[in-house]
């Protein structure tokens, strides 16, 4: 009985979140993503990483994309930056169809608007931490003297300035994730993709990092794409997007800045809670999906518990 | 990407893996000595062997002589025959192709007197716009002949150092040593008896001209002289002539006792000795005997460049084999660097530069290792190559040497093994670009 209230709980919320996202069609959708599939082949096999995905990731959001193991998040967000090819639907950014871009535009709108953090850092042994964040600038034909500065000051930024010619061998884990988000701002670019940054750290320097991502992006009004399977890291999120099995289950807004909307929200949740009426029907597409799937839905209440809980 | 940050990264990329590197500049320094050493011994050996030949004359000279003969493929004599020698024969040589100049040339005795003493020469005319191209050398005294002063005799390196002897002597014959610049000497014609009713011809020696020492024979020993002028004189002589003599020595003038041509590369002599045949005269010429040796020679260079060239393939094959390597192990690298935005022509162009630098380093260290083999072989290989290859007539007495690395050489192998490295270095650098960058950031590394 508590666990079909909590589900009504989120059922409800998503109605609200339906209601920004009118409030969202105003703002520049900076990625746009349209039936998007993407078919491997092992042999015979096929698998569908990603089932026909559409949304929309807004200029200036931080998004996160949330999903246990195997859900297809690395693949969709491999598929938005352009490092994999679609197997069909179409991929908008910033008014561009990248997959229709051949590799030298490709690579062009790389150094001019995409940022990237990895999961194991992906930095260049060979190279010292400040060579490291030096190198999309070098792509990009800075001048040396510029871009040496521009990578010293990047690297003030995220407290290694005590390290600059330390090679990655000679780093924490944490140091090498902070290098690697160096990098990845240090072009300024417009959008930047982590795909599980913290996934190979400690929760204390998650934290650590997490934060660090989220202030460099307000500075400088960066869209942030972020996969994550930890719902505690999505809470760092403007926008959690919820995938399953390669599909989307469900798209919900996480408030930090406006704690007016959000009690609003919670006065809603509790009169929702009182009728215990099936509002089912006026709901959203989100909803009738999750009711088409039975498991997705037990699964997906669990973490809707789970996050409650810990927002409580 | 910058051209210098590409420069860096290559020299950085190949300074990682410094054992590596070396080993394949050795294989290319090996590859580029063999292919120069085998050069060097090819055009040594083809040097010296055409240095003795053009002793006896010059390389691209044909000779059409009024008493030609025929040999047949082998190089046989088949038979003599009497050949009509005019101006319109040199007219037609001089439309063949590849002919540079054609020359009719008169041959004549001159007898030279000084006082009671008297010597012989041979005297060769030839119109005297053509010596340049003839390839005259230089002169150590006086002037060639121009179209406004033509009464000069031209004589040989060698020419005036003949002994004049006194054939009359009642103590027998005693020879004399002239001075040239204090004797007067004149000369004459011989051809015919002297006949007593006239005052008989002769020119005293004013205007000469000394050839410098030259290798070709014909310019050591002789006199030469302007055909117009020659005539002039010839003519005065047969004047003195009984009328029977004067005729015959007039009519001598009009046809040319050889005829010389000059082909404007040694390659092309025996095609323009077919065609003088076409013309239906038989010709002669010192490329007509070479040819056969040459052909050894070139199949010679031919053998021991393939050598070489095998070492090269080698050293190719080297430089892509460490190219793969290092994409294997820069598979991330690579992966990482095209997510960040690099070009795929600056991912080709940097694989391409490193495989190019391997190639042109170990192409300098090779020429500079093979400047010092050539030297050693010059020095101390002459035992050797005498008794390897049992020609040393061929090595009588030249300065070459065997082994003989001309200027071009250096830049030549130089530009080689550049290309090799680059060639080499293509399909490494064309593969680097096909790599997934998901694949590559999923490999470890
Ligand atoms: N290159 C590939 N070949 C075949 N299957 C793949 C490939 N990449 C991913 N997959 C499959 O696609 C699904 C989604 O993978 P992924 O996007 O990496 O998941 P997540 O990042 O959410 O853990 C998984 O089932 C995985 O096995
Ligand atoms: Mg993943």
């Amino acid at each position: 009985m508590q666990v079909e209230k909590e589900v009504k709980t989120v059922l409800k919320k998503e109605k609200v979140s339906s209601e920004k996202k009118e409030k969202n069609s105003e703002r520049e959708k900076i990625i746009v993503l349209k039936g998007v599939k993407k078919v491997y082949r092992m042999g015979t096999e096929r698998i569908c990483a990603v089932d026909d995905v559409s949304f929309e990731i807004y200029k200036g959001e931080f998004c996160c994309l949330l999903g246990t193991s195997g859900s297809g998040k690395s693949t969709l967000l491999n598929l938005m930056a352009g490092i994999e090819k679609v197997s069909s639907g179409q991929i908008i950014m910033k008014g561009k169809n990248i997959h229709h871009m051949n590799e030298n535009r490709l690579a062009k709108f790389r150094q001019k608007y995409l940022g990237f953090v990895f999961q194991s850092y992906n930095l260049l042994n060979s190279m010292t931490a400040l060579e490291n964040v030096e190198f999309p600038l070098v792509f990009k034909r800075v001048p040396n003297k510029k871009r040496r500065r521009m990578a010293l000051e990047m690297l003030k930024k995220v407290g290694l300035e005590d390290r600059i010619k330390h090679k990655p061998k000679e780093m924490s884990g944490g140091q090498q994730q902070r290098v690697g988000i160096a990098r990845a701002f240090v072009a300024n670019p417009e959008i930047v993709f982590a795909d599980e940054p913290t996934g190979n750290l400690d929760s204390k320097t998650s934290k650590e990092v997490m934060e660090l991502i989220q202030g460099m992006a307000r500075v400088n009004k960066q869209t942030i794409v972020m996969v994550t399977h930890d719902n505690k890291l999505a809470e760092y999120a403007d926008r959690v997007i919820r995938v399953f099995d390669g599909k989307i289950i469900s798209i919900e807004e996480n408030d930090h800045s406006q704690k007016k909307e959000e009690s609003d929200v919670n006065d809603e949740i509790a009169q929702v809670n009182k009728e215990t009426s099936n509002e089912e029907t006026s709901n959203d597409i989100n909803n009738n999906d999750i009711n088409n799937k039975d498991t997705n839905k037990e699964e997906f209440t669990e973490e809707v518990i789970n996050l409650k809980k810990a927002e409580g | 990407m910058k051209f210098n940050d590409l420069v860096k990264m290559g020299l950085r990329n190949l300074f990682r893996r410094k054992a590596r590197t070396a080993l394949t500049v050795i294989g290319m320094v090996i590859g580029t000595i063999s292919i120069v050493i085998m050069f060097s011994i090819g055009y040594g050996m083809r040097d010296s062997f055409i240095e003795q030949v053009m002793e006896n004359g010059s390389m691209t000279v044909i000779t059409v002589s009024t008493w030609g003969y025929t040999i047949d493929e082998d190089g046989n004599y088949i038979d003599t025959g009497e050949q009509k020698l005019d101006s319109d024969l040199v007219e037609s040589i001089k439309k063949i192709d590849h002919v540079k100049s054609v020359g009719g040339m008169l041959q004549k005795n001159l007898q030279l007197t000084c006082g009671k003493y008297n010597s012989g020469m041979m005297v060769y005319a030839m119109d005297s716009s053509t010596f340049e191209s003839f390839g005259f050398p230089g002169l150590t005294q006086g002037e060639y002949p121009t179209a406004d002063h033509k009464d000069i005799i031209v004589f040989g390196s060698q020419a005036r150092n003949s002994e004049f002897y006194n054939w009359g002597s009642s103590r027998g014959s005693n020879s004399k040593t002239i001075d040239w610049d204090r004797d007067t000497i004149s000369f004459t014609f011989s051809d015919y008896t002297v006949n007593e009713n006239k005052k008989a011809f002769t020119q005293v020696i004013k205007n000469y001209a000394v050839m410098e020492e030259s290798e070709n024979y014909m310019f050591n020993y002789y006199a030469w002289m302007d055909l117009d002028y020659f005539k002039e004189l010839y003519t005065k002589y047969a004047n003195t002539l009984k009328l029977e003599d004067r005729k015959k020595a007039i009519a001598s003038l009009n046809k040319f006792d050889q005829i010389q041509v000059n082909v404007d590369n040694m390659e092309n002599v025996t095609a323009v000795q077919d065609a003088i045949k076409e013309l239906g005269y038989s010709s002669s010429s010192d490329m007509q005997y070479i040819e056969p040796m040459l052909q050894t020679s070139k199949m010679l260079q031919v053998v021991l460049g393939a050598i070489g060239g095998v070492a090269m393939v080698v050293s190719a094959i080297n430089i892509a084999n460490t190219m793969i390597m290092s994409i294997y192990e820069r598979t991330k690298e690579i992966g990482i660097m095209k997510v960040l935005g690099c070009m795929l022509k600056d991912i080709r162009k940097l694989f391409l530069f490193e495989a190019a630098l391997i190639g042109l380093l170990g192409g300098a260290i090779g020429i500079m290792l093979s400047y010092l083999l050539s030297w050693l072989i010059n020095k101390y290989g002459a035992p050797l190559f005498e008794s390897l290859l049992n020609t040393s007539y061929m090595y009588g007495e030249t300065t070459g040497g065997f082994s003989r690395i001309y200027f071009w050489m250096p830049f030549v192998a130089m530009g080689f093994a550049m290309v090799v490295g680059i060639v080499s270095g293509y399909l490494p650098a064309n593969r680097a670009t096909k790599i997934s960058a998901i694949e590559a950031m999923r490999t470890e590394g």
